[in-house]
């Protein structure tokens, strides 16, 4: 595959999506938050503000007089995309003034993102994990899992509040659900006294949330060498970008292109959803996004 | 727009003869006998007509088993006599809308005994397509967010690239709102996927395993996977606070006409549904009544149907789990039954083993 073509997709990727940057899961279905906030990172990633634009504008409509932002148009809940709106107007909304245009919308999310806390539950021998651990769940009144947790980690970390000890309860937690020989599961370690497996995504995601924390068991970093030795050419779409993003979080680099480029031909659907369309986009940015590289707000925490 | 706050606002615990108004249609226009057990629709009835009734209602439900099947056999050939044997019928498919849905919940390659075979799944959509239907299949995968990557781990991408099958992405599908029909759990209602709600047919087509929470997972249990992951989350945690023997029954109930082809070949025991070991039992398992044939499979694991919480509650409401009201076809389980170890824990111990 020659370096030209890889270039090619990624071209034809944006185009895509800046025509329809407030976008859903699949290209005929109702716009909803994750997809429109990656659309809004990807785009602005390779230098297209104006349909970024318009994509956080759209999350700023889905906004609730709570600060909430629901999984789309048609659904206020659950409220777990909160996060990644704050994480794109974070990134597509600062004004050379040093001002972010969605200051209050991202004041007003943090406030309900600080407000929606996981439930706990009473420590026993059946889950191997932290059960006090608060951090985030997917729905309200649920137990916390790693993946609503990292997006919420991700928008208070780019929001300056790194040490707001809701973030430093839910860095615990995502540490905690590391498994012991690396990797994590969608969120459990150990079940009835059997451990889980890992998968590629979710530790992908754990990665990135865990950006510039250090860890004595030794987990993050076995979590670091298990995904760099599981992505293979045929990793599919989400898994790589995740997985990558991740990486790159940690500071290792894996070239990728190819397989990008193969992940984004070899399917259709892929071609078609907006969602897996800007998480590929996204990775192939992976050493300018600012959750992989941090920002300048973040620094100055 | 309904909110989850709304989803949770109600205990609905009801007697399973409340009318809900939601009449269901057999394909050949009459209505079905779970229709009318958990729609109430004999409290219309006069009292006259009801005597009838009660003797259509108590009719034993068919349950087709074949044993000595294997995934390289002839598969299709197995579903078509299930199907015919349990009263589904090409007149009774063809035109319409059929969602087959397997079981993906947290595939890997080198653990086939956790997901639906795809030949199991590829022969059943060989013979609705025969059979003039139009088949699509669906899954919302229970713990993994990356669909593509169940897809291929299950084998399951290769099987809908063989048979040029659409797949729905049941976990990322616009959604509508259906009251509980149930009526068991508090929960309101259920968020459908929009291809499940335009089915008018859902095929439930599990592994059959032991479950480390509620002793077994068949037809009725793989049903969790017709509720799509950006409502219910990455595991639908909502439903377990909600009670995974109530919403289990609930789901069931309030799902468009739902029949099941259970993948009993290859097995799992142990620390199902994910962590168990393989058990070759080599058998289909097909039926209309999902409580009939999880009764009927219960029955192979030597586990005693009443005692599996979600089939307790089931019984009277969604069917009947007791032999008499089973009208057993093909082979006989008895044939069949086998000893499926359990995990030791104190939740499961109750469950009586024959």
């Amino acid at each position: 595959m020659s370096k030209t073509s890889n270039h090619e997709w990624k071209t034809v990727a944006l185009d895509s999506l800046a025509q329809r940057p407030r976008c859903g899961y699949k290209p005929d279905g109702a716009v909803c938050a994750e997809p429109t906030a990656m659309a809004a990172l990807a785009l602005a990633a390779h230098d297209r503000p104006d349909p970024a634009a318009e994509a956080v504008k759209q999350l700023a409509q889905m906004q609730q007089p709570d600060g909430a932002v629901g999984v789309s148009i048609e659904q206020n809940e659950p409220v777990w995309p909160t996060g990644l709106a704050v994480i794109a107007w974070q990134v597509c909304g600062a004004g050379d003034d040093g001002l972010n245009r969605f200051q209050s919308q991202i004041d007003r999310a943090i406030a309900k993102i600080l407000e929606v806390k996981g439930q706990t539950l009473q420590p026993s021998d059946v889950l191997g994990h932290d059960v006090t651990l608060q951090a985030w769940p997917w729905v309200q009144g649920t137990h916390s899992w790693i993946e609503p947790t990292t997006y919420q980690v991700l928008a208070l970390k780019l929001s300056g509040l790194s040490d707001h000890p809701r973030c430093r309860e839910a860095v615990d937690l995502l540490i905690d659900r590391l498994l012991p020989d690396g990797g994590c599961n969608y969120g459990n370690t150990f079940v009835l006294g059997n451990k889980l497996r890992p998968h590629l995504q979710p530790s992908g995601l754990a990665l990135l949330a865990l950006r510039g924390e250090s860890d004595d068991s030794g987990r993050l970093a076995k979590t670091v060498d298990y995904v760099r030795d599981q992505l293979s050419p045929q990793t599919t779409p989400l898994s790589l970008s995740f997985a990558l993003l991740g990486l790159a979080a940690q500071g290792v680099d894996v070239p990728a292109e190819e397989w990008l480029a193969a992940a984004y031909r070899a399917n259709p659907s892929t071609r078609t959803s907006p969602y897996k369309s800007a998480m590929l986009l996204l990775a192939a940015a992976r050493d300018r996004c600012p959750l992989t590289q941090g920002n300048q707000q973040e620094a100055s925490a | 727009m309904t909110s989850h706050e709304e989803q949770h606002s109600c205990d609905n615990n009801q007697p399973a003869t409340t009318p809900c108004g939601r009449p269901l249609q057999e394909s050949n226009g009459g209505l079905d006998r779970r229709a009318l057990l958990v729609g109430g629709g004999a409290a219309a009835l006069g009292l006259t007509a009801w005597a009838g009734v009660r003797h259509w209602l108590h009719r034993p439900e068919p349950v087709f088993v074949a044993k000595n099947q294997s995934y390289d056999g002839d598969l299709r050939r197995t579903i078509r006599d299930g199907l015919l044997a349990t009263g589904v019928t090409p007149s009774n498919v063809g035109g319409r809308r059929v969602l087959l849905k397997p079981n993906m919940v947290e595939p890997d390659r080198h653990s086939p005994h956790i997901t639906t075979n795809p030949a199991v799944l590829l022969a059943a959509a060989e013979v609705f397509i025969e059979w003039g239907a139009q088949v699509t299949v669906g899954e919302a995968p229970g713990h993994v967010r990356d669909t593509d990557m169940a897809l291929v781990e299950s084998g399951i991408a290769d099987a809908l690239r063989d048979g040029r099958l659409p797949f729905a992405d049941l976990n990322y599908d616009d959604v509508g709102w259906r009251e509980n029909a149930g009526h068991v759990s508090r929960l309101a209602g259920f968020f459908f996927p929009q291809s499940v709600l335009q089915a008018d047919l859902v095929v439930s087509m599990p592994k059959l395993k032991t479950h480390h929470w509620v002793g077994m997972t068949a037809s009725m249990k793989n049903l969790y996977g017709t509720l799509p992951g950006i409502k219910y989350g990455w595991p639908k945690n909502v439903l377990h606070y909600a009670g995974i023997p109530k919403t289990v029954v609930d789901i069931t109930a309030s799902l468009p006409k739902t029949i099941a082809i259970i993948d009993a070949i290859q097995c799992m025991e142990g620390d199902g549904p994910i962590m168990g070991t393989p058990k070759d039992l080599g058998a289909i398992v097909i039926g209309r009544n999902t409580v009939a044939v999880d009764a009927t499979c219960a029955r192979m694991m030597r586990i005693e149907p009443i005692d599996l919480p979600y089939l307790s509650l089931a019984e009277g409401r969604l069917g009947s789990v007791s032999a008499q009201s089973i009208d057993q076809r093909g082979d006989d389980w008895h044939d069949l039954a086998t000893r499926f170890e359990l995990i030791d824990a104190p939740h499961l111990r109750s469950i009586r083993r024959t």
